[in-house]
């Protein structure tokens, strides 16, 4: 079945497994919880103290009211500014090396951004969406650098990912609601707040009742009513938004973060690897998320009805 | 604290995050139906379906995150 060609790569794979699968198991049974059930002393070198979860930031200088995860904000905003200047700095029409890999970014985001919005709205949300998917994206990612949460000043982590502070995805939440209401006023003017108020059908019931017209109105009367019960809705739907943005982005990133130390305390070997990879690819996931989100309300806000 | 309310914070987070579960679980299972259902009529499209499909499925894991915040919230804050 096998050729002789493959059959020793096939041998590698098989001892690689072998001795991953065998690491893990040692691992697990010299851990804290593994040595515990087979009722032996714990490994020193694979005794992981168990996991601490502080919801709220640090502040690593106890004196100036600065997180640990502003901190890490601003490493991120400086990254990014600084690969996207030294990118662009010597502009070549045919480019190469780290321009060309700037606007394969640029342009990926350009195309999904344009492709629901059309040309002049998506020229609108580029800006926003492309930033907030970047600074999401930075920030899940520079904390997966190896060692970046285990740098302490005055015993405080000095480095913690920044959208683990309920702070920051809240923040983002109100910029993306503040810009989707903007475009909404701008591409329809004062008669977007139609989409709220809405007592058009609600006046032309009355109106038809008041001149005698009882039968055609009271049936309008109930349609109004709906209308403006609606937009009512919509305002709290509108509203509530944001609180559900916040909560998908602080959540999802938390929710890694302590599955990534519970890992490493129960298997610290090998397994945490994997949930690690995941990580990676969640804050990507998560980060277009909210920029699609975004993306959606806002053409949905800029969309013109009928 | 009082005994009776760690016992009933702990309970409480427990059964937040595993009903909340439940349903992202249903959510996320049929999801994957008709993902597979779509790749066996159509195994060309399959880019497509697949990103399409992860999408859909961070979506209704975020109703899970909700209720897992949910349970944060219980046990190291309230």
């Amino acid at each position: 079945m096998i050729g002789k060609k493959h059959r020793g790569s096939l041998l590698k794979i098989v001892v690689l497994a072998v001795a991953l699968f065998t690491m893990i198991i040692i691992s697990f049974i010299g851990s804290h919880v593994g040595s515990g059930i087979i009722g032996s002393e714990p490994l020193s070198l694979l005794n992981v103290e168990a996991p601490k979860y502080h919801p709220a930031p640090e502040r690593p200088f106890h004196q100036l009211p600065i997180t640990n995860t502003m901190i890490t904000a601003w490493i991120s905003i400086t990254a990014l500014g600084s690969l996207f200047f030294f990118g662009t700095r010597k502009m070549k029409l045919v480019p190469t090396g780290l321009q060309n890999f700037l606007e394969l970014i640029v342009e990926a985001a350009a195309n999904f951004i344009e492709d629901p919005a059309g040309k002049k709205h998506g020229a609108w949300f580029f800006p926003v969406c492309t930033t907030i998917f970047l600074f999401i994206v930075a920030n899940a990612w520079v904390s997966l650098i190896p060692g970046f949460e285990t740098v302490h000043i005055n015993g405080e982590p000095l480095f913690r990912s920044a959208n683990t502070d309920l702070n920051i995805p809240a923040a983002l939440a109100v910029i993306s609601f503040c810009y989707v209401e903007y475009w909404g006023f701008k591409a329809k003017g004062i008669s977007y707040l139609k989409t709220f108020f809405h007592f058009g059908p609600l006046w032309q019931a009355i109106k038809l009742i008041l001149v005698g017209n009882i039968k055609a109105g009271a049936g309008g009367l109930l349609n109004g009513f709906v209308a403006v019960f609606a937009g009512l809705l919509e305002i709290l739907s509108h509203l509530i938004r944001m609180v559900s943005f916040t909560f998908r982005l602080f959540g999802n990133m938390t929710a890694g973060m302590i599955l990534v130390m519970i890992m490493i305390f129960l298997v610290p070997w090998v397994l945490p690897s994997l949930f690690y990879g995941m990580e990676a690819f969640f804050g990507f996931i998560q980060a277009m998320i909210f920029a699609g989100l975004t993306l959606g309300f806002a053409c949905a806000a800029v969309m013109e009805e009928e | 604290m009082e005994t009776w309310t760690i016992v009933a914070k702990l309970i409480g987070a427990g059964l937040a995050i595993g009903l909340g579960a439940i349903g992202p679980g249903v959510g996320i299972g049929i999801l994957g139906m008709g993902a597979m259902n779509a790749l066996g009529r159509n195994p060309e499209a399959r880019g497509a379906i697949m990103t399409n499909m992860i999408l859909g499925i961070a979506f209704a894991e975020a109703v899970a995150i909700y209720a897992l915040v949910i349970a944060i919230l219980l046990i190291f804050v309230a």
